[in-house]
């Protein structure tokens, strides 16, 4: 059986050849009409387009899940452990972070007691505070300095603010220093404005009392407290705090106040320990200019 | 190798006072680890190691403290000793019985330290030590000491050790 009997619109070569040049010269020309022209073009091909569009969003919504898939599921399979690990990293930043703002802001205040240092008319050896009170009844702490460094009983501890406490005990590589609040230790105080003395002494509920300041005296509640240097362990001059309340019965000798500390004892972690300092009353002597020494 | 282990023992709670206080504290009242680990090893053991062991780590809390050595030595060395001493009084020393008699010598102790540390204190600063230091503070230690005393009840029960009151018995 011949191609022309097996088709069911028996055509001759010579019309299907016309047929096809003709098809073709169509098309050719096709490409040369006007845009305009070419308009009911694209009304004809709308239909055929949502013909195609069907499967065309089929396919690209199979592509994009097989994509999802392929990014959720199979390509993201080491996610969970960079997640872990990314976690891990994170904490030993945060580790690092802390341990280096703790670093700084002790070398803050080491670098603020280092600048006192530097320009406090004394000399003094910087301390830190490794411990606080090992017994309860004491108000105490525990520096990292001792006999080996010079460190003696009895020598005063500041900080760049105001007056810590005294040395009480010296082992070779530790001290104990008594706080000012605790009752065993008193020194010896005075109004910066008015120039009274007093006894500055602890209390047992860890305040700051102001003994045997004289009747007459114009105290006055929020005047500045300062060493009066009469003792040997401090300077003249060193902040103690600020009057905080002022007390008088009719009865009593002297008047009293209670002091609010200008150092936050909770709060210390580096202090100087006053090793030797010129008395005012050497200083205003031509003969001695020798620092003297704490015993 | 004993005697070692109990030298860093006392070193340990020593340094623990020391540096862990601060943690430790509730309201400001600090437990008494030093007096708590004599009771323990005088509850645990008998009178002479309890005692003992007081003294060693009474010494060592003696070297950190502001006041004279010698004080805490004695102290933790007689309720190390005390504690023991009750395992023979009492047939089974039961956490309850561990409260009372830490409360007990940690109230003696702490009257007799607050007397050697503030010897000129008048009645109301005695009376308000007392009442918001001394007795808060041995409350503390006696439930510390309880605590302890249970859990290391329970591990030695656990580990199949035979309790220390019936292989007294």
């Amino acid at each position: 059986m011949s191609r022309s009997e097996r088709t069911s619109f028996p055509i001759s070569v010579g019309l299907r050849r016309l047929l096809a040049g003709g098809f073709i010269l169509f098309l050719v020309l096709l490409l040369f009409l006007p845009r305009q022209s070419q308009e009911w073009l694209g009304q004809m091909g709308g239909p055929m387009a949502l013909i195609l569009e069907g499967p065309l969003h089929g396919v690209a919504a199979i592509q994009d899940s097989v994509g999802e898939t392929w990014n959720h599921y199979i390509a993201l399979q080491h996610v969970w452990e960079d997640n872990q690990r990314l976690k891990q990293e994170i904490q030993q930043l945060q580790g690092e972070q802390n341990r280096l703002r703790e670093q700084a802001i002790l070398t803050r205040e080491f670098q603020k007691l280092s600048l006192y240092q530097a320009t406090a008319p004394m000399t003094t050896l910087p301390a830190r505070i490794i411990g606080r009170n090992a017994s309860n009844w004491y108000q105490a702490m525990i520096i990292n300095k001792g006999t080996r460094d010079g460190i003696h009983a009895e020598m005063g501890v500041i900080t760049d603010a105001g007056v810590v406490g005294r040395v009480v005990r010296v082992n070779p590589t530790t001290s104990v220093v008594l706080l000012l609040s605790d009752p065993n230790v008193a020194i010896t105080g005075m109004i910066q404005t008015s120039r009274d003395e007093g006894i500055i002494q602890g209390t047992p509920q860890g305040n700051i009392h102001m003994k045997y300041l004289p009747p007459l005296s114009p105290v006055q509640v929020g005047d500045v407290v300062v060493t009066s240097g009469l003792t040997k362990d401090f300077p003249r001059g060193l902040h103690i705090g600020h009057i905080q309340q002022i007390t008088k019965a009719a009865t009593d000798l002297f008047q009293s106040g209670e002091i609010t500390p200008i150092v936050d004892f909770s709060k210390l972690e580096g202090v100087l320990v006053v090793t030797s300092f010129q008395p005012t009353i050497a200083d205003e002597s031509p003969l001695s200019k020798e620092p003297l020494p704490v015993p | 190798m004993i005697i070692a282990l109990q030298i860093a023992l006392c070193l340990g709670t020593v340094v623990a006072q020391a540096t862990l206080s601060t943690m430790l504290s509730v309201h400001g009242i600090y437990p008494d680890l030093c007096l708590v680990l004599a009771c323990l090893v005088g509850f645990f053991t008998n009178e002479y190691k309890g005692f003992m062991l007081g003294l060693m780590v009474g010494l060592f809390q003696d070297l950190l403290s502001p006041g004279g050595i010698g004080l805490n030595m004695i102290l933790k060395g007689l309720a190390g000793g005390l504690a023991g001493v009750t395992i023979h009084t009492i047939s089974t020393v039961t956490a309850s019985a561990v409260i009372i008699v830490t409360l007990a010598l940690s109230l003696g102790g702490g009257l007799a330290s607050l007397m050697v540390a503030y010897p000129v204190l008048n009645g109301s600063e005695s009376l308000h030590a007392i009442s918001w230091v001394l007795v808060p503070q041995a409350l503390y230690n006696s439930l510390l000491a309880a605590g302890f005393f249970w859990f290391t009840l329970t591990i030695r029960h656990s580990l199949g050790v035979v309790h220390f009151s019936e292989r007294r018995r």
